[in-house]
């Protein structure tokens, strides 16, 4: 609050700077950032900190349970699957390819999204109208569905699973960003900059982006937290990752069988699955939650 | 000696997008002119939908007129050319929660106007930034303050700095003063009027509250649906109206009625 | 017959910084068939005072009360449930914004239907819902809503702020109330509206006989539609009197520059003039004065004003200040 005497060492965080604040006093969304960081730290360094190679296989050791099991092995903590390879191995490449792909699936499609996004809430008229419709009716497709009519056409394998859900993901950062900048642009700040005689990049640049982050970045981690389930369900109906690439969801479809026998092999990915779709949920209800508390004071 | 501003036959017709063939016109303001000199306030009254925001967002530019010309200073103001007009017409908002971009700080808000239309270094603005504020009576340390600071009364404040930094000659005041506290807005009338004097501004006050308009404003406009109603200089209007909507208007106000 | 009495009522704000006096011993009184004006400009805490006579505040607030009558009968010694069931009978009370505070998704007329009271219909079940028409059509004619078979059918959206005041005055007067508490009921609102919400109350007023305690931030709209005027300041209690009283002889400095510094109601002054006004601002929440919370603006102040002051009394003008103006009348 403005106050008179003012000294020179005192901070005045900016919004954003007042939202991370916010944020970090959130416990638990400070556990599931941890967890974040964690798992992008995982898919990093994987391949140096990982005790064997995920896809080389022992075949002295098929089926080994988890340590912790009267039967395991230290050294192969989390026991192995049907061919002998370490299970958790096997899980921390997991991490690189089903979280950083989610990772690097929901950074393409922001990019384009919003790119598109704000090109579309500055047009007006009838283009505009047309290329709206266009999108809703893309958007009312469930995305998996779409996922699997795209990998259908450019046939499996991971990359191409990657095009696929980075294109089902583009229609709904395009239509939040569009609405987003479509509702700046009534302000009245940013009318009191056009007539200032700013041009319409530097509106986007300096009025409308600080803005319509938050939203933008809510819509990402809920994006993240689709596109992690979507690279799974897509390696576990054999579309996605070929064998050997450990993938959590064709590790769980390659487990399935053996579940009676070898149930580790089942619930260890699941569990993984369910670890990053967790942490990415918490990140993006203690960002709302954060914006909520904002708002009131 | 020719006025300040000059407007005229300013109208404006909107064509509803809504149809392809035979557009519906929706007349929002009929051709309408009036002069304005320097260290005179002109106040336009109406309710809503009688085309006062209409006439405000012409006059600064924000739309383009259907007929008519404005004129400054002799020199015609065209819509594409907004350079050449914030220079010399500004203005200022109702609703200061929205007017002030919440994510820069007060220099930098202050900084855009300077940026995009003078030549000045970065030193000359900075000490320009702290005049104005002071001039406004807020402190030259509230530069690094965030919009979320401060409260309804120095969010305006801000907003008059805004609009004075650019030294205009016609500040357009939509509303401005209706969302204020009476007695903020009494040290908002009496800043205004300070202003007045000291860098001849002409304003167009545009409100709906007669108590502030007939100590304000020298002249007063009236409209209704857009349309002139009455128009003169304040005091005869208010003491004698002509017309049965300025006549309504006062008797809602319970001007004339002496408790 | 006093309707509702109370005597420094307090109300507090519990935070992690400490407690902070929102309102700060203020005292009211309302008879039957009066008009009440509290006059206050933001921060003054009168919003949060009619909550608390509703009872409508969470719990981070507390109150505290030296009285609080309804009808001579005490409030502070009954159960929440109990005062919650004696206020809900007799008091309503309507809201800034109406356009806000109706369900956007039902018609007007549905939620009209569930403001009347079960007890006000008679009749077997099956006539019921019948006359539960016919006591909403009654209630739209009672607000000045003629045509009312197609605000029936209308969504709120499509009226317009002031039409929508009066739906809500409407949903308030189906329990018959007998006192109506009236938040800033025409802030949003253009001069012709607030005109015929004022003049919709005052009629309310005579023909029913029902109180109304009026809250406003504009003393000039106030003085013609009230019988009497509290002022509060900041939370505290500055003073109470007819309207009369109030507006021809202020006592209170602050009273005196609110009406100083409003050209409506200064015909005299020379057009274009300095209006007085008191330095400063409003004090933040979080650096209230202590004392008289005007200390610091006001042009009388001297040492003791840091001591909060007692209400005196003149003929039923009470005044709440060290050194009031009423050696100058």
């Amino acid at each position: 609050m403005a106050r008179d005497k003012i000294y020179s060492e005192e901070e005045f965080p900016s919004p954003l700077q007042q939202l991370w604040h916010s944020f970090t006093q959130t416990n638990i969304a400070m556990i599931g950032f941890y967890g974040y960081l964690f798992l992008i730290a995982m898919a990093i360094f994987s391949p140096l900190i990982s005790p064997h190679i995920s896809i080389e296989s022992n075949l002295d050791m098929l089926l080994l349970p988890p340590a912790w099991d009267s039967q395991g092995d230290v050294s192969y903590l989390l026991g192995t699957d049907s061919l002998g390879r370490d299970m958790l191995s096997r899980l921390m490449h997991g991490t690189s390819l089903t979280f950083g792909l989610s990772f690097l699936v929901v950074i393409i499609s922001l990019g384009v999204g919003v790119l598109f996004g704000s090109v579309s809430a500055l047009t007006q008229g009838v283009k505009s109208s047309i290329f709206n419709h266009f999108l809703d009716v893309i958007l009312s497709i469930p995305t998996l569905l779409l996922a699997i009519i795209i990998v259908a056409i450019l046939g499996p394998g991971l990359y191409n699973t990657l095009w696929a859900i980075v294109m089902t993901l583009i229609p709904q950062f395009i239509h939040v960003t569009h609405n987003a900048v479509r509702e700046e642009f009534s302000k009245d700040y940013v009318l009191a900059s056009r007539l200032d005689g700013a041009s319409s990049l530097r509106i986007l640049k300096y009025s409308v982006f600080p803005n319509i982050v938050e939203k933008i970045i809510n819509q990402a981690t809920l994006a993240q937290s689709a596109a992690i389930l979507d690279i799974a369900a897509l390696g576990f109906l054999r579309l996605g990752a070929q064998s050997p690439l450990p993938e959590w969801g064709a590790m769980l479809f390659n487990g399935l069988d053996l579940f009676y026998i070898a149930p580790w092999t089942v619930y260890l990915p699941g569990l993984a699955i369910l670890f990053a779709v967790l942490t990415t949920n918490l990140v993006g209800e203690g960002l709302r939650h954060a914006v909520k508390m904002r708002k009131e004071t | 000696m020719s006025a300040l501003l000059q407007v005229n036959d300013l109208s404006k017709v909107y064509k509803d997008k809504n149809y392809w063939y035979n557009r519906k016109k929706y007349v929002a303001l009929n051709p309408l002119s009036f002069n304005l000199e320097a260290y005179q306030t002109l106040a336009i009254v109406g309710e809503i939908g009688s085309g006062k925001s209409t006439l405000a967002k012409l006059l600064v530019g924000a739309e383009k007129s259907t007929t008519g010309k404005i004129q400054l200073n002799g020199q015609l103001l065209t819509k594409e050319n907004f350079k050449q007009r914030c220079q010399h017409i500004r203005m200022i908002f109702q609703d200061s929660g929205t007017t002030l971009n919440p994510n820069l700080t007060i220099a930098q808000l202050l900084d855009e106007p300077l940026l995009l239309n003078t030549n000045l270094t970065e030193l000359q603005r900075t000490q320009l930034i702290r005049t104005t504020l002071q001039q406004v009576g807020l402190l030259a340390d509230h530069m690094n303050f965030y919009p979320h600071m401060f409260s309804g009364g120095q969010k305006q404040r801000i907003s008059l700095a805004r609009a004075i930094i650019l030294q205009p000659q016609v500040i357009i005041l939509d509303e401005a003063l209706a969302s204020l506290d009476p007695s903020l807005r009494a040290q908002m009338i009496n800043l205004l009027l300070d202003l007045q004097q000291q860098m001849g501004l002409a304003y167009i006050l545009i409100s709906h509250n007669l108590g502030i308009v007939k100590h304000f404003s020298d002249n007063i406009i009236v409209l209704n649906a857009g349309e002139v109603v009455e128009s003169g200089k304040t005091k005869i209007v208010l003491k004698k109206p002509k017309h049965k909507y300025t006549q309504k208007l006062l008797m809602s106000q319970c001007f004339q009625i002496k408790h | 017959m006093n309707l509702l009495d109370i005597r420094n009522l307090s109300i507090e704000l519990k935070s992690k910084n400490g407690s902070i006096l929102a309102v700060d011993r203020v005292s009211l009184t309302i008879k039957e068939g009066e008009v009440r004006g509290l006059v206050g400009e933001s921060g003054s805490g009168k919003s949060i005072l009619a909550q608390a006579i509703t009872g409508i505040l969470d719990d981070r607030w507390e109150v505290h009360a030296d009285r609080f009558h309804w009808k001579n009968q005490d409030l502070l010694g009954l159960t929440p449930q109990e005062r919650k069931d004696i206020i809900a009978k007799d008091i309503a009370m309507i809201f800034q914004e109406p356009m806000a505070c109706l369900d956007p998704t039902t018609t007007v007329g549905e939620q009209l239907e569930e403001a009347v009271p079960n007890s006000q219909l008679s009749g077997y079940f099956w006539q019921k819902s019948k006359q539960r028409k016919l006591a909403v059509i009654s209630l739209l004619h009672k607000v000045g809503i003629k045509n009312h078979e197609k605000c029936y059918r209308s969504f709120p959206h499509q009226l317009t702020e002031a039409f929508c005041q009066r739906v809500m005055i409407a949903i308030a007067l189906a329990r018959q109330p007998l006192l109506l508490i009236a938040d800033e009921p025409t802030a949003a609102m253009e001069s012709t509206n607030q005109g015929q919400i004022f003049r919709l109350l005052a009629s309310l007023n005579q023909l029913k006989n029902m109180s109304i305690l009026l809250i406003s931030h504009d003393l000039e709209n106030v003085t013609h539609w009230t019988n009497t005027i509290t002022v509060m300041y900041s939370g505290q209690f500055v003073e109470a009197g007819t309207t009369e009283q109030i507006f021809n002889r202020p006592f209170h400095p602050y009273t005196k520059a609110l009406l100083d510094s409003s050209p409506n109601a200064n015909i005299e002054l020379p057009a274009k003039s300095r209006l007085t006004t008191l330095p400063g601002s409003i004090p933040l929440l979080q650096h209230l004065p202590i004392g008289c919370r005007l200390g610091p603006r006001c042009p009388r102040a001297q040492q003791i004003c840091v001591q909060a002051p007692k209400t005196t009394n003149h003929h039923g003008h009470q005044v709440n200040c060290h050194y009031s103006l009423k050696e100058n009348y």
